[in-house]
């Protein structure tokens, strides 16, 4: 079974600690954000240290510093992906182009619509629109 | 004269859709973007509503070719959440299932790439041996995709001693075939001249952009999850990680052939020592419990993760799948620069991508 590491960090250390996993050669894995059980954003950077999956968690900000200087399209595409489906402002990340939702969908509904409301409220709204 | 060339999002050279754009300087290609999203299903916030068994089902459908990677990297997840030891004649049968899998996937794309290349005698010589495979799927799961081997705790059907003879049999029977195509992918001038010096991805490169899998291994980075981080057995197991440093579509296409070699190697191994004993540990639904975990799996096209988050209920907190394209396709721009146009269908099928993946 392979080993899962959590590490609770604070938003200044985000950048030091990828400069020092890009420096050693580390994968970036994916960097993955959900809300928690109290309502909170929980961002994380998970990092492949052979054979141990190092999570570096980062609990309620939605404004962090983009890490895309340092680990290049490898980072700004997940990073793309959160503003889009959960709102994460990354600092210094450029959003002008779109990357999964359609364009026509991010200006009438706006960011952080798809993962951040519930399903059930989804298709609530989806219908109350069809019968419009 | 400087151009803009749309490719796409449906183009006779891509089999799944993705739109690239080429600013190009007369024939030259000087500068290039990717645009993805065009089947982007939701599958993630589905799959925040589901059971871990109707999830198996779930994921098994974010992708055709390897759809047995994402149900076992997803069962992988929830196992270590919840700190299952699967039995290992389960683990061996999983290792068997995501070998053919390998195979059969490296030779779609070497036929694939025969094709575009317009070797199109080598396309089919390569599907006719790629079917040897089909069929063992086949008969193995009852399923030519979705095979529906994976649930949480084991396997879900077993394989008796005449279908594990029958794949070794094809095991031998592939050696033949697979000599004479990698033979000709080496000598042949026609792939030589379509590929050598095409589609470059320095190594500084591909570590610098994250590329991962057999597009990794092919600009010299020595990665492969199943040696690195061993999971389901595959620290039982002896084989060789095929590495070429040219970087360009002709190592691509060297390194997947080898990769077929390796296969063959631990699904011998596999089967001429498959433990006796229970397959899985019942069918039983699972609660997931409360934690979070990432599991990875070397999938064909490369480092596969599912994040999984549980809540102590039935239905999944979170899920999160990241794919081996997410990885390979914004390398894409680096590589197109400075190549012909009439290469970019090529160049953009080099990587083996799956937008279907991708986009989830």
């Amino acid at each position: 079974m392979q080993e899962y590491k959590r590490i609770d960090i604070t938003k200044d250390q985000i950048v030091p600690i990828a400069e020092r996993m890009r420096k050693n050669n580390v994968y970036l894995v994916m960097i993955h954000a959900f809300i928690n059980k109290e309502g909170q954003m929980d961002i994380s950077w998970d990092y492949a240290v052979d054979p141990a999956v190092e999570s570096y968690h980062v609990v309620g900000e939605t404004t962090v510093p983009s890490i895309g200087e340092i680990y290049d399209v490898a980072a700004t595409w997940p990073e793309r992906e959160l503003n889009e489906l959960f709102n994460i402002q990354f600092e210094g990340l450029d959003t002008s182009k779109r990357l999964f939702l359609p364009e026509d969908m991010l200006e009438t509904q706006g960011k952080g619509q798809i993962m951040v409301t519930p399903l059930s409220e989804l298709v609530e709204k989806n219908k109350k629109e069809a019968v419009q | 004269m400087s151009y803009i060339v749309p490719i796409g999002p449906y183009h006779p050279a891509l089999e799944e859709p993705v739109h690239a754009k080429l600013y190009t300087e007369g024939e030259v290609i000087k500068e290039a973007e990717v645009f993805v999203g065009y089947n982007h299903r939701g599958i993630e916030k589905l799959a925040t509503e589901r059971n871990a068994i109707q999830t198996l089902v779930l994921v098994e459908r974010v992708c055709g070719i390897c759809s047995h990677s994402h149900a076992l990297t997803y069962a992988m997840a929830v196992e270590a959440i919840n700190g299952t030891e699967v039995p290992k004649r389960g683990e061996y049968i999983r290792v068997i299932t995501a070998e053919l899998e390998r195979l059969h996937s490296h030779f779609l794309w070497l036929g694939i790439a025969c094709h575009i290349i317009g070797h199109d005698s080598m396309f089919m010589h390569i599907w006719d041996e790629r079917e040897l495979v089909m069929d063992l799927l086949e008969k193995m799961t009852g399923n030519r995709v979705n095979y529906a081997m994976v649930t949480i705790g084991g396997a879900r059907r077993d394989i008796s001693d005449d279908l594990r003879r029958e794949i070794l049999d094809a095991c031998d029977k592939l050696k033949g075939p697979l000599d004479r195509i990698t033979e000709i992918a080496l000598t042949d001038k026609t792939i030589a001249m379509r590929t050598k010096g095409v589609g470059i991805l320095t190594r500084e490169d591909a570590l610098r952009l994250g590329a991962v899998g057999p597009h990794a291994r092919a600009s010299g980075v020595d990665i492969d999850v199943r040696r690195d981080a061993p999971y389901c057995s595959y620290g039982d197991f002896e084989f060789d990680i095929p590495v070429v440093d040219s970087g360009d579509v002709f190592a691509r296409v060297v390194v997947r052939a080898l990769e077929c070699y390796e296969s063959i190697k631990i699904l011998r191994q596999a089967l001429e020592n498959l433990p006796a004993g229970p397959i899985n540990l019942g069918n039983k639904l699972v609660k997931i419990k409360e934690g979070q975990a990432v599991a990875r799996h070397e999938a064909p096209r490369g480092q596969l993760s599912h994040m999984v988050v549980g809540n102590n209920s039935l239905t999944n907190y979170r899920v999160s799948i990241h794919v081996p394209s997410y990885k390979n396709t914004p390398t894409v721009p680096h590589m197109l620069r400075n190549n012909t146009v009439a290469d970019a269908g090529l160049i953009i099928a080099s990587i083996d991508p799956c937008f279907s993946c991708l986009d989830r």
